[in-house]
């Protein structure tokens, strides 16, 4: 990271990339983006095949009581990860585990968690409001990519290793398991195991996010690059290439425009903005094209 | 050569609702198993139980010839959102193989797929999204799936429903050529008249088992009505027709 540090900077005093590169943090912001932004696209694919939009949304809100767990327990507030794991992957597990065993229909189910943990969240920032600076913790909700560390860095790049590996092998099988599960089960797949795989493996990449686009957007960035790709694509491989690359444009472009335009602007809703008005130029591209 | 499968008691019940009780039969090797029946009378539950999708009292032990051989299986219906832009050609490759679809489609997979496509007259629309098709297009690829590993056991629910005559007529040939192979295949079929020229052996289910036996001998117009007829039968009722079959086939 120091050689990729320095000569960014080298960059930028040469005249040859903007002054922005010269700061040690907008280097790590735009790695961690270059990271993340292709995992979340390629995720997002399958979050909108499986139906689970309103699913990462509710597990991007539970961080909020993760962290105040988080704080509460001893961690440092501008990092409190152990609690936020812990939290967001018992709550996705808990969620899915009785989503199986219930007849309440997947939306309201959801809807009833996400109320529960909002509402448990914000009881406990009370008293973490406290102990900390309660403006810390919009870093954590909405992003701040004045925050990342090398450390950051190095969980965010074992992370998306860990679920790129894990899509690669499984990516064929978690689609035909949201398809078809009785397909997939005479196939002889564990349709459970995909299903609890993808579910963690959402929840992680939600945790990995949290500094740069904060733990509130990242389901928007699942989300909307997929949506968006959706409109444009006539196969699944492009729909997963092109989510991929509008999602790392949306970090890309989300990071490096606030500093840029020095608009003060957290960098999660600045990435969420410009993934959204690529899909709103395509929605209207669409309008127009399909009327004349 | 495909496996013979035996029943032996079987029954499923949810909650207070029994949806199949005792059902006791052998479907033999390599022949064409017709299920019929009355709406609501537990085809589809009865195939679900043989492939060890649902949870079940009983017994049921499919009978491989050598090793376990492949399964293929048509379900009833799948569900394909019109706006997800999975095509055709991609639904048949994720069937195949791990490689994931947003890799460089692997040539032998892909000719393999179009392989497959092709027997049941769907080729040409590799490339359109499975939410476009209709739905007796989708059961075509659907079959096409099954088809895949050259399965010695094919599970077909309702395969033909929606289905166009030139859709039917890939079925049938397929299904005729499959048995020439000494293939076993199971088929859950509503229509009696396609279920005459198929001449398989036909299982009528209606919570119990009805009737087992040849399509010329189960099929007669003079039986037809009681057969399908939605008024569940009894369990007394099939020890006695049962009876009636084991003593027919003695003589």
């Amino acid at each position: 990271m120091d050689f990729l540090r320095l000569w960014a900077s080298q960059g930028a005093q040469a005249g040859w990339l903007s002054e922005s590169f010269s700061y040690a943090f907008m280097v790590n912001a735009l790695v961690a983006a270059l990271l993340l932004g292709p995992l979340l696209g390629g995720l997002g694919t399958l979050v909108i095949a499986k139906r689970l939009a309103f699913f990462s949304e509710a597990v991007g809100h539970a961080a909020l009581t993760g962290i105040a767990i988080g704080v509460l327990l001893g961690e440092p507030p501008e990092n409190p990860i152990i609690g936020l794991f812990c939290f967001c992957m018992l709550f996705a597990l808990i969620l899915h585990f009785v989503r199986n065993r219930t007849a309440v229909p997947y939306d309201t189910l959801v809807g009833v968690f996400l109320a529960v943990a909002l509402a448990g969240g914000a009881a406990l920032l009370m008293y973490v409001a406290r102990k900390i600076n309660i403006h810390m913790l919009e870093n954590v909700l909405f992003g701040s990519i004045l925050t990342i560390t090398d450390f950051d860095l190095l969980v965010l790049a074992l992370s998306c290793a860990l679920i790129v590996l894990g899509l690669i092998f499984t990516f064929n099988r978690i689609l035909l398991a949201s398809i078809s599960p009785d397909i997939a089960r005479v196939r002889g797949h564990n349709t459970h195991f995909y299903d609890y795989l993808f579910v963690m493996m959402i929840t992680l990449v939600t945790i990995a996010a949290v500094k740069i686009v904060g733990a509130v957007l990242v389901g928007a960035l699942l989300l909307i690059p997929g949506a968006t790709a959706r409109l444009l694509t006539k196969s699944m491989g492009s729909f997963v290439l092109l989510s991929s690359l509008l999602a790392t444009l949306s970090c890309l472009i989300g990071t490096l425009l606030p500093m840029e335009l020095q608009l003060p602007i957290p960098s999660g809703a600045s990435i969420i903005l410009v993934a959204a008005s690529f899909f709103v130029v395509t929605t209207i591209f669409r309008i127009v094209g399909r009327n004349s | 050569m495909g496996p013979s499968i035996s029943l032996n008691n079987v029954s499923l019940c949810y909650e207070n609702n029994c949806i199949l009780t005792g059902i006791s039969t052998q479907l033999e090797a390599g022949q064409c198993h017709v299920i019929m029946g009355p709406n609501g009378g537990g085809k589809t539950s009865l195939l679900r139980s043989i492939l060890g999708l649902t949870p079940f009292n009983g017994e049921i032990n499919i009978h491989w010839s050598s090793s376990k051989g492949k399964v293929g299986y048509v379900p009833q219906k799948a569900t394909f959102e019109p706006s997800l832009p999975l095509t055709v050609l991609d639904f048949i490759l994720l069937n195949q193989s791990r490689y994931p679809l947003f890799f460089k489609t692997n040539k032998k997979h892909k000719e393999n797929a179009i392989e497959q496509l092709k027997r049941v007259g769907m080729a040409d629309r590799a490339l359109l999204r499975m939410g476009q098709l209709s739905g007796g297009e989708q059961q075509r690829v659907l079959f096409a799936q099954a088809l895949l590993d050259d399965p010695d056991l094919l599970i077909l629910d309702e395969p033909t429903n929606g289905m166009d005559d030139q859709g039917v007529r890939y079925f049938e040939s397929l299904i005729t050529e499959f048995v020439g192979e000494k293939k076993t295949i199971v088929v859950v079929h509503h229509d009696i008249s396609a279920v005459r020229r198929l001449d398989a052996q036909v299982h009528v289910v209606n919570g119990i088992l009805i009737e087992s036996g040849r399509a010329s001998e189960v099929l007669k117009a003079e039986k037809i009505e009681q057969l399908f007829s939605h008024y569940r039968h009894a369990p007394t009722q099939q020890t006695k027709i049962h009876s009636v079959n084991r003593k027919s086939e003695a003589a």
